[in-house]
């Protein structure tokens, strides 16, 4: 009986421990394949050098994949008990698992049937994050484990423990404890107190969910939690966890001074990892120089945020959605760089950049591409005359379209410089129809707008998509009169040692003459001085400047793009859901009032200090002041003058043989007659040059 | 029967005490957890580089190869820069829409080294100097656009202190303004009884005024600094039949491995000039059906 059952005994623990082996080898060689090797030393893994990408002003801006290890003792010791009283406070004592933590964690998730609590020691934590995925199945966590036995007998305690601790993650971007002391307060892994080494070893566990930055009570509850741990395991007694509990933790407010930045910052990796590949950005240890200029950035910023706040009071907000957002680029005329790019009014809070990848239509900020095609194509100078009507065009397989004005009234006769000037949508309409959508596209291309345009009639309103980043490009190629620089974000790319990779080389390409784009420079210059975006003035931007307003349908989008000699900047201001930009009385918000004085505060800013500059004008230029009715040279009887800037073969006088048909003094010009020689002449055709 | 009884009760004891001595020793030596480890570790050598530390390792490598392939790229045209022999072969190794930078001492080296006053057309020694004040030219950018030739005098963050526009017939200039060939004058069909030992031509030399030395003869320094040892002097005959503006001079000289011929166009009757005040030996060979020797290669 006693022999029988001792053979029973016997038989089953045989065939447990046999069995056990089976199943291991079972497993090891079905998942053979899948394990990893592991690699000669703990020390070196994971230690590709930082890429850095700074500013032109010196500033290291960002830093990728930049960790810092260091040795255990390195570490204060408060910090490596707090890890290990709250992760695996058997370590050194177990192999690789714990049995009895793994049970505590079975038998507490089986009660409450779900899994609460995890029974990975550090050794399999980190075997799991040199190797596996982070996805919860069997397979892997057998694999986790077996790697965890080898490393175990491969490397000794102490070794495992330092690994673990340059390893993990932190949350906010910081992975090892050196990285993260110096995210969350400034400090040293070593110099860390109780509380805050505390407050760090809760944080592998929920680096996002009890992060101090952005859930302080929660993450302070951890950290009493992981204290309590640690004196139940003897790592520190109650009256020291009191004391901590006392002391102030000193977390440092995340650091939002450079955040602006991150819009630039992270474009420029965009284009590093388009052009060479994404290991060439994140492993290859290089030092990126752009043309950020961090100065600028911050007044962008600030310039974006106050005008903001102050809309913010104005504007009507559906609740639960995104606030008004704005982007802003600067771009410096002679080279092309771009010296600030804003995608957004916080980073922090939408990491979108509307600055490039927000295609938002320009509205009448578009309308000089139109204008200067027409100038181009048909010979017209700033001093034709246009006829503001109500206009409907017949468009085959379509409804007739009808335009209108902004102010839905209609000026009659104007010089096309009035014209841009008071932004009057029915004569863009006008030069659109007549010389076609698709020249107006191919002078767009030569701007430099690289966005789908529609070939469509109201292309001139500025009905297509384009980015703040293009319309910026596309301003200074007239500031530039003519010359197109491919706007750019590096300057130059070296790698770890100081060698050169990129660099960038000029490339100026002269799109356009001179005197055929002054003009379109002078009306421009117009719009800001007495046109559209006259608030320029207002608010006392002084320096020579051009620039266009741009509203579209029903508020949804404010522009402002303007220049000066050397910079062109693009502001657009907004809602990322495409709402329109309604005051609670109903008024709706355009770009001289919400994206205008962005651009002022902006440019008043950069250019504080600097002597105005004033445009080159080309020699063909002649200026002439024409009343803007007629187109022709001011006279005593014109009720209202504007000075335009024309190509010297443009002949601005009134025709002289209406006044010898009529046998009058040339000096005594007799209005009538002159008018009603003109009205026999279709308006476009007053000041044409004779051959485009 | 019972002690046969008692002996496997007795075997079973034993085997349950060895069976269960196992678990003891596995709590408190983790037997079982190391001999796993251990064999893992034997067979560490056989098992492939997966997961994430070694993809990052990959990708490191990837990353250091990529780097490797664009510096030897880039040494590969530094070192095409540096070879440069003259302003010819820099101006016209430029393929359109792909600038083409060189270093500024190899510019000024280039600059200089070019037998005759035709770099100074591109840009005045006297606006080098004042350039290089600065300090901070570094380098020379050129690129060809259409028919213009962009010559971008840059700092080291490549802005540029000055542009220059050449037009591509200035290419043309240089190769008609001095030219080299191989050989000796003979070669360079240049007849024989125009042709001068240097110790005749250069009292004649001697004798033009300043500007004229310059047109018509490179800076000496240019022959010395070469180690070019010069031999004799031709100067090419009037074709018969046809009226031209320009005769060639022929300058032949001995360089460490060969003989050239720098060939300069001279105005006729600056050829006449000089070959009336040469005094000729004999005389009887002059042969007025030799042709003017073909252009070779320029500097």
């Amino acid at each position: 009986m006693i022999s029988r059952l001792l053979r029973t005994l016997n038989l089953l623990l045989a065939t447990l421990i046999l069995g056990t082996i089976l199943v291991v080898t079972v497993l090891y060689f079905w998942l053979n394949r899948d394990l990893p090797r592991l690699p000669e030393d703990l020390q070196h893994i994971n230690l590709s050098l930082p890429t850095e990408i700074y500013s032109a002003d010196g500033e290291r801006v960002k830093i990728l994949g930049g960790r810092r290890p260091i040795v255990l003792e390195d570490i204060s010791p408060f910090f490596t008990k707090a890890i290990l009283a709250v992760e695996d406070a058997r370590f050194y004592h177990h192999s690789g698992i714990d049995r009895r933590g793994l049970m505590r964690a079975l038998w507490i998730n089986l009660r409450k049937k779900r899994i609460t609590q995890g029974g990975s020691t550090i050794t399999q934590q980190l075997s799991k994050n040199l190797f596996f995925s982070f996805e919860r199945n069997w397979v892997r966590k057998i694999k986790e484990l077996l790697i965890a036995f080898q490393l175990e007998v491969t490397f000794n305690k102490d070794q495992i423990l330092e690994a673990y601790c340059n390893q993990i993650y932190f949350g906010s971007g910081a992975y090892g404890v050196e990285e993260a002391a110096r995210v969350y307060f400034r400090k040293r892994a070593r110099d860390l107190t109780l509380l805050q080494a505390a407050l760090l070893a809760s944080l592998p566990n929920s680096p996002n969910n009890a992060n101090p930055f952005s859930h302080y009570e929660r993450a302070m509850q951890r950290t009493e939690y992981v204290l309590n741990r640690m004196v139940s395991e003897n790592f520190i007694t109650v009256d020291e966890k009191e004391r901590a509990l006392q002391s102030d933790v000193g977390v440092v407010p995340l650091s939002v001074k450079s955040d602006p930045n991150l819009y630039f910052a992270n474009q420029v990796l965009e284009q590093i990892r388009k052009d060479y590949g994404k290991e060439f950005v994140h492993f290859g240890g290089l030092k990126i120089f752009t043309t950020l200029d961090t100065r600028y950035q911050e007044r962008a910023s600030k310039s974006v945020r106050n005008h903001l706040e102050v809309l913010d009071g104005r504007v009507v907000q559906e609740p639960g959605t995104s606030p008004l957002q704005a982007a802003l680029v600067a771009i410096e005329n002679k080279s092309g760089a771009v010296r600030a790019m804003l995608g957004g009014r916080d980073y922090s809070r939408s990491q979108f950049n509307r600055a490039v990848s927000n295609n938002r239509l320009p509205g009448s900020s578009f309308k000089p591409f139109a204008y200067f095609t027409a100038m181009e194509e048909l010979g017209y100078s700033p001093a034709t005359v246009v006829k503001d009507e109500p206009l409907t065009i017949d468009i085959p397989g379509s409804e007739p379209w009808s335009p209108q004005n902004f102010d839905e009234e209609f000026a009659g006769n104007v010089i096309l410089k009035k014209a841009l000037m008071k932004s009057i949508n029915i004569i863009s309409a006008k030069l659109v129809h007549e010389i076609g959508p698709e020249k107006v596209i191919r002078t767009a291309r030569q701007f430099g707008i690289k966005s789908p345009l529609g070939k469509n009639l109201s292309l001139g309103l500025g009905t297509s998509g384009v980015s703040p980043y293009e319309m910026a490009s596309a301003y200074s190629v007239i500031a530039n009169l003519g010359i197109y620089n491919e706007p750019y974000l590096i300057q130059y790319i070296e790698d770890f040692y100081g060698n050169r990779l990129y660099e960038h080389y000029y490339q100026g390409v002269q799109q356009f003459l001179p005197d055929a784009l002054y003009p379109l420079l002078n009306m421009m210059q117009g719009v800001i001085d007495e046109g559209t975006g006259r608030a320029v003035r207002r608010m006392g931007f002084r320096h020579p400047a051009g620039g266009k307003t741009g509203t579209t349908n029903n508020f949804k989008d404010a522009w402002f793009n303007g220049f000066t000699k050397d910079i062109s900047v693009s502001v657009w201001v907004g809602f990322d859901n495409n709402n329109p930009m309604l005051s609670k009385s109903g008024k709706g918000l355009t770009g001289s009032s919400a994206a205008l004085p962005i651009w002022v505060f902006f440019m008043q800013k950069v250019l504080e200090g600097k002597s105005p500059v004033n445009f080159f004008v080309p020699e063909q230029i002649k200026f002439a002041t024409v009343d803007a009715q007629t187109g022709y040279l001011a006279d005593e009887f014109s009720t209202e003058t504007l000075q335009v800037a024309v190509k010297e073969d443009v002949d601005l006088s009134p025709p002289a043989t209406l006044y010898e048909e009529e046998g009058l003094d040339e000096a005594e010009p007799f209005l009538d007659t002159v008018e009603s020689s003109q009205d026999s002449l279709s308006p476009e055709e007053r000041n044409a040059v004779s051959d485009p | 029967m019972k002690f046969s009884g008692v002996r496997k009760s007795w075997h079973g004891a034993v085997g349950l005490i060895v069976l269960s001595a196992f678990f003891p020793l596995e709590f408190y030596t983790n037997l079982f957890e190391k001999s796993v480890g251990y064999y893992l570790k034997w067979q560490n050598h056989k098992r492939p580089q997966l997961g994430r530390m070694w993809e990052q390792d990959r990708q490191s490598l990837v990353a250091q190869a990529k780097i490797k392939s664009i510096r030897s790229s880039l040494n590969l045209q530094e070192e095409t820069a540096l070879g440069i022999p003259s302003f010819k072969y820099l101006f016209e190794g430029l393929s359109p829409g792909f600038p083409l930078v060189v270093s500024r001492e190899k510019f000024l080296q280039l600059y200089y080294d070019f037998p005759g006053q035709w770099s100074e057309r591109i840009i005045s020694s006297y606006d080098l100097v004042e350039l290089d004040a600065e300090k901070n030219w570094d380098r020379v950018s050129l690129k060809r656009f259409g028919p213009w030739i962009t010559l971008r005098f840059i700092d080291r963050q490549n802005s540029p202190l000055r542009e220059l526009f050449l037009s591509v017939d200035t290419l043309f200039e240089v190769q008609a303004t001095r030219t080299i060939k191989r050989g000796t004058l003979e070669d360079a069909e240049f007849p024989e009884n125009r042709i001068f030992p240097i110790s005749e031509f250069l009292p004649v030399l001697k004798s033009l005024d300043v500007v004229t030395q310059k047109m018509v003869f490179p800076e000496p320094r240019w022959f010395l600094g070469k180690n070019y040892h010069i031999t004799r002097v031709g100067i090419s005959d009037l074709p018969a039949g046809e009226s031209v503006q320009h005769l060639l001079l022929g300058v032949e000289y001995d360089t460490d491995y060969y003989m050239e011929v720098l060939l300069i166009p001279v105005a006729v009757e600056l050829a006449n000039n000089m070959m009336s005040q040469i005094e000729r030996v004999d005389l009887s060979d002059l042969s007025p059906n030799e042709t003017p020797p073909s252009l070779g290669e320029s500097p």
